[in-house]
């Protein structure tokens, strides 16, 4: 009987007498998709509705707006009378404006202010930027977390008695949003006492793995080093064949002396062995790809240290979204199943990315780039790049387990066309192959064999509109010509002109080199690296054939480490030596050519020796054998802007030189017509007894350190990423001075712009 | 973000426009959508059927619009939606005329996506088990015998799954999870083809493991059951260059079950 | 072996004191509670358990693993299920021997190169739109 009732009013409450609707139409919603409204409704095409569901949709409607921080938001709705007897439920809403949390306060905070508390939150403040962002909407589970980020930011300095006594929110209708107070309890600072490491486990000593401890007496007590030490420790066992070994920290705190005394045990853990490896989601990607990545196989004991290797090596390898490594208990007691649910993610791409750099002005390039072709594993790339003053193909490939072992063998073809620039007066084509062999000896340190054969064709244009060989073969129009129909000296070298030594080593060169390079790398992560060090040595020696005969070894080392929480340091030390043997002269087209890459704020080859004989000297760098470089950097966010602008700044200060031509400056029988070369005022070059200036160069080679600071900007751009670097040089060869007009100085270039995008 | 279209001035209000579709007729609707499906324009027959089941859902147009939605999607080949309106018939109508065939047409999209034996058979697994379910409940529905057909093949890629990762283990020298693996699919898989395969491998790792007595059981087996296959004359020779004779122990556990098998497959005898 | 490589204990972990508690007659749940599951069971219906314990090691990363010594100790149990007698096999009852190449074939939808290439294609987004 009661329910009965309870029908009947809902008949009685019901629309239209329970006809079914038509349409169900929301007004007025810009903040909150439509479609995500319509199916949160009970309304529905063809239902029946009553008031009161119409009501509770209504609610419905205000709840989702209050999620969204919009606390303000009004709904009512109405019921429209169609001209065919059925009826449509129009929603209307208005939305006002957003209802964040206007204040975040703190009480009982002695040691650490509430702006740097409020800083470890992710829940932040409505300010001017607040248009922008999202993070200042008022959401319960949010701010749970963020108690959870400061409590674990007081257990790292020490506050073992740390708790957050209350944390509430209260909607303050006069500021229009939600005042948010957290009152904490410090409690005292805790030093860490005795730290003492006990070994229960027979066959394993205390002094083998004791080096993994990072807690010592006096220290300030921290939690984080506390788990890494354990960390480090188990890691040493598992290494030294153990793999059942098991660290459990024991804390004992006496509060009188603010003291916590830390005891590691190691001790046996469960002997547990692997039953099976079950590989899942792999769409694309084969099984042996992902199954070779580990070190353990089935019917092995767990060991944890290996299997987190095998994790960090499948994400490196770059084919999957997500990959997770989980257990499950297996058949026996001492069986574990181990599921990789892997997420494969396209890895073949189809990249046109534009950019811009000062040396090679507009770049645009056309790449298809599959990094697990046929889900092998295997790499392919073919890129076609077209710039104002470049343009390039490049065809490699790289199978990543050649032959079954862990050996990385590729080969690379690719042809190089550079144009003159205002740095260099001579165009440059590389064409030719590579193949390499890449073999890691052990997590850190690799080491690849590599063989390239390549082409250079330099030239030296001679137009109207780049006249840079004009002294030597005149330009009718153009070059301005003597009585006798020679070309004037002043005249053809002040128009641009090629220096002698580049005039000579026009032609093509064949170059045979093989090399091999060293690498040392502990980065934590090689796109974004926060900690770790990264060595490169790379000796390569040209000979086996091939016109040019050198040894060159070229070097560089980066350490990155975390200074504070966001902010990341690097310091960089880069070198390199190039020396010709067997008789030969070293080919031009061999030095090193060095700018930016190695001091930033000069321009591309703006840094080393130049030849100084003709008045073009600025694009007439003749480049050096032998080169140091260092530089220090600090990368950290931009404060006060949100962080999904995922804009950074960074700063630096970078020195080096390059010095040391060991070129020929003397050319007795060159087919150029040089009796103009040399002359540029003050400057002359003489050579034999002669005492004018004949077939010769005047090289400028001063080994004086070059400095520069700066600041960058680095933006990851929905685009792409994108940095500008500014740098002013502190010091720099200014080359000679005559007659008031300098000569063969650096040349410096303060704004660098690179970026592009892929997409 | 939302900033970019608050900031939008052009946003028209969106007024609420009264706009009175007339009702089309249930027929027209339904011979409409066979129009558009025989043309191929499979999205807007899929929307006319779905029109129709909304339009008239208790009537006798609905359980065919929806299975007419399932087969076009299923000729759309847009698997997940085949699977989640024939679930739908499924649920609404679990003895209507056409149930048989929307169990069907769900089986065979995940069979269609069954990758080859070196990617995750999940799809596999899922076939089969929805092709069984095809089998046991509507046993006398014409897709009987096919289901069968295709129960087999998932079944085989299953093993053949298994068998690709016993090789794996079996080339790196890793004798335990090559001979877990290999008695895998003998044990779960002996209808499939690769069975014959596994005997001989499990030979090998018995072999390599110096074992000799269980290597020869194995070859025993595959010998008995599978005389002819090229399999058993590699186990026999591998057998023989070490001086030893395939030799069967009756009480093996794997000649015990393979009798059971032979005895149903009549090779027994 | 050398010091830059890397050892590994493969499969079971033998414990000498445990092994050495397992005599003629103990029952199967004792060696099961001493020993632990076995690496593998035999196809005479369970009747011998397999220990498999192998050290091996691996000079660089490169290089394939090499094995230094591998113990098979193998439980043979009578009827009922009690310990008849133990055996040990070693890397030298091993037999070396090139395992047969061919497998048998498997069918499956094979994913050419102009497909995959082209599927990673579709997700052409080229500003991230949230």
């Amino acid at each position: 009987q009661q329910d009965d009732t309870g029908a009947r009013r809902a008949r009685a409450d019901a629309v239209r007498g329970g006809m079914t609707v038509n349409r169900v139409v929301v007004e007025g919603s810009k903040k909150v998709e439509k479609t995500a409204l319509l199916n949160e409704l009970q309304a529905r095409p063809f239902a029946r509705v009553t008031n009161a569901t119409l009501a509770a949709d209504v609610e419905r409607i205000k709840n989702i707006y209050n999620r969204v921080g919009r606390g303000y938001a009004d709904v009512s709705y109405r019921v429209v009378d169609l001209p065919n007897g059925r009826y449509d439920v129009v929603f209307t809403v208005t939305e006002g404006d957003k209802t964040g949390v206007k204040a975040i306060n703190f009480v009982g905070n002695t040691n650490y202010s509430s702006s740097r508390l409020r800083s470890l939150m992710t829940t932040t403040e409505m300010n001017f930027l607040s248009f922008f962002k999202n993070s200042d909407v008022y959401d319960p589970d949010r701010l749970a977390s963020d108690q959870e980020l400061i409590r674990r930011f007081y257990l790292k300095n020490g506050y073992a008695d740390f708790q957050i006594t209350s944390a509430e929110a209260y909607f303050d209708e006069a500021q229009g949003g939600y005042i948010v107070t957290i009152t904490v309890d410090e409690g005292p600072q805790y030093r860490v006492g005795n730290v003492n490491v006990e070994s229960r486990m027979s066959g394993l000593d205390v002094s083998s793995v004791e080096g993994g401890v990072s807690t010592s007496t006096g220290d300030v007590y921290n939690a984080d080093a506390v788990e890494k030490s354990v960390q480090a420790m188990t890691n040493t066992a598992a290494k030294q064949g153990n793999a059942f070994a098991q660290v459990r920290p024991v804390g004992q705190r006496n509060p009188e002396t603010h003291t916590v005394d830390i005891g590691y045990v190691v001790e046996e853990g469960p002997r547990v062995y692997i039953e099976r490896i079950n590989i899942r989601g792999n769409t694309r990607t084969r099984d042996y790809v992902i199954r070779r990545e580990f070190d353990l196989g089935e019917g092995d004991a767990y060991n944890k240290v290996l299997m987190d290797r095998a994790e960090r090596r499948l994400n490196n390898l770059g084919y999957f979204k997500k990959v997770r490594v989980t257990n499950e208990p297996g058949s026996g007691p001492d069986r574990v199943i181990v599921n990789v649910d892997v997420e494969d993610q396209p890895t073949g791409s189809f990249s046109v990315s534009g950019g811009y750099s000062t040396s090679d002005g507009f770049i645009g390039e056309v790449a298809v780039t599959e990094t697990n072709f046929l889900g092998r594993g295997q790499y392919v790339r073919v890129a076609g790049s077209m710039g104002q003053r470049s343009k390039g193909i490049d065809f490699s490939f790289t199978e990543p387990y050649f032959l079954g072992y862990r050996m990385a063998a590729g080969f690379d073809l690719f042809s190089k066309y550079s144009d003159e620039t205002k740095y260099a007066r001579y165009t440059n084509r590389m064409t030719g192959g590579q193949i390499r062999l890449g073999l890691p000896i052990t997590e850190e340190v690799a080491v690849t064999f590599r063989y390239s054969l390549y082409q250079q064709e330099m030239k030296i244009p001679n137009t109207l509109s780049e006249p840079y060989n004009d002294c030597t073969n005149p330009i009718y129009g153009t070059t301005v010509l003597n009585s006798d129909g020679s070309p004037n000296a002043y005249y053809c070298q002040n128009n641009g002109e090629a220096s002698l030594a580049i005039k000579e080593a026009v032609g093509k060169t064949l170059t045979s080199l093989a090399g091999v390079t060293l690498t040392y790398n502990t980065l934590d992560n090689t796109r974004d690296p926060r900690n770790g060090l990264y060595v490169e040595v790379k000796p390569e020696v040209a000979g086996l054939g091939g016109d040019s005969k050198f040894f060159r070894v070229t070097g560089d080392a980066r350490y990155y480490r975390e200074l504070t929480d966001d902010i990341v340091g690097m310091v960089r030390l880069q070198g390199g030596h190039i020396r010709a043997f067997g008789g030969k002269d070293l080919r031009i087209v061999d030095n090193f050519f060095l700018g930016p890459t190695l001091v930033r704020g000069f321009a591309p080859s703006g840094i080393g020796p130049r030849d100084i004989s003709t008045l073009d000297s600025e694009a007439n760098a003749v480049g050096g054998t032998t080169y140091f470089g260092g530089s220090l950097e600090a990368q950290f966010p931009i404060p006060f802007l949100p962080r999904e602008l995922g804009l950074k700044g960074a700063v630096f200060a970078d020195a080096g030189t390059l010095f040391n031509y060991e070129g020929k400056t003397y050319f007795p029988n060159s087919s150029y017509n040089t009796l103009l070369e040399g002359y540029s005022p003050g400057s002359m070059c003489s050579y034999g007894n002669t005492g004018t200036a004949q077939n010769c160069i005047k090289v400028r080679d001063k080994n004086v350190i070059r400095s520069s600071i700066g600041a960058s900007i680095l933006w990851n751009s929905p685009l792409g990423p994108i940095r500008f670097d500014y740098a002013y040089a502190l010091s720099k060869d200014d080359g000679v001075k005559v007659d008031g007009v300098r000569y063969g100085g650096d040349k410096t270039q303060a704004f660098r712009f690179s970026g592009g995008t892929r997409f | 973000c939302d900033t970019l279209s608050s900031l939008n001035p052009f946003d028209k209000s969106d007024k609420y426009t009264m706009d009175t579709t007339p009702d089309v007729p249930n027929d027209q609707l339904y011979n409409d959508g066979l129009g558009r499906l025989q043309k191929g324009d499979y999205d807007a027959a899929a929307k006319k059927f779905q029109q129709l089941e909304k339009q008239a859902p208790y009537s006798e147009w609905a359980p065919k619009a929806l299975i007419m939605e399932t087969y076009t999607r299923y000729q759309q080949q847009q698997w997940e939606d085949t699977i989640s309106t024939a679930q739908r018939y499924l649920q609404r109508y679990p003895n209507g005329k056409d149930a048989a065939y929307a169990q069907y047409l769900m089986a065979m999209s995940s069979y269609n996506q069954i990758p080859d034996i070196t990617r995750d058979q999940e799809a596999a697994a899922k076939a089969m088990e929805s092709l069984q379910v095809l089998v046991n409940r509507y046993p006398k529905s014409e897709y009987v015998a096919d289901a069968k057909k295709k129960i087999q093949f998932a079944k085989d890629q299953l093993a053949g799954n298994q068998m690709e990762v016993g090789r794996y283990y079996l080339n790196n020298r890793n004798y335990t999870g090559a001979i877990n693996r290999f008695r895998d699919v003998v044990s779960q898989y002996q209808q499939t083809r690769h069975v014959e395969e596994a005997l001989e491998r499990l030979a090998e790792a018995y072999m390599a493991l110096g074992i000799t007595n269980e290597a020869q059981t194995a070859a025993a087996v595959l010998g008995h059951n599978f005389p002819d296959s090229p399999w058993y004359k590699d186990a026999y020779k591998l057998l023989q260059s070490n001086g030893l004779e395939p030799r069967e122990d009756r009480g093996s556990w794997i000649s015990r079950s393979f009798r059971g098998l032979a005895g149903a497959v009549g090779l027994e005898g | 072996c050398s010091k830059i490589g890397e050892s590994y204990q493969r499969g079971y972990i033998l414990d000498e004191a445990a092994l050495a508690s397992v005599k003629k007659g103990t029952s199967a749940e004792q060696v099961l509670h001493t020993l632990g599951t076995p690496s593998t069971v035999s196809t005479v219906g369970n009747k011998t358990w397999y220990y498999i314990s192998e050290n091996s090691h691996r000079k660089a990363q490169f290089l394939p693993e090499k094995t230094d010594d591998r113990r098979v100790t193998a439980i043979y149990f009578n009827s009922a299920m009690r310990v008849e007698r133990t055996a040990l096999y070693g890397l030298q009852d091993g037999v070396v021997f090139d395992f047969i190449s061919r497998s048998t074939p498997a069918a499956g939808v094979e994913q050419n190169f102009v497909g995959q290439l082209f599927r990673g294609l579709t997700r052409f987004d080229p500003i991230t739109t949230n």
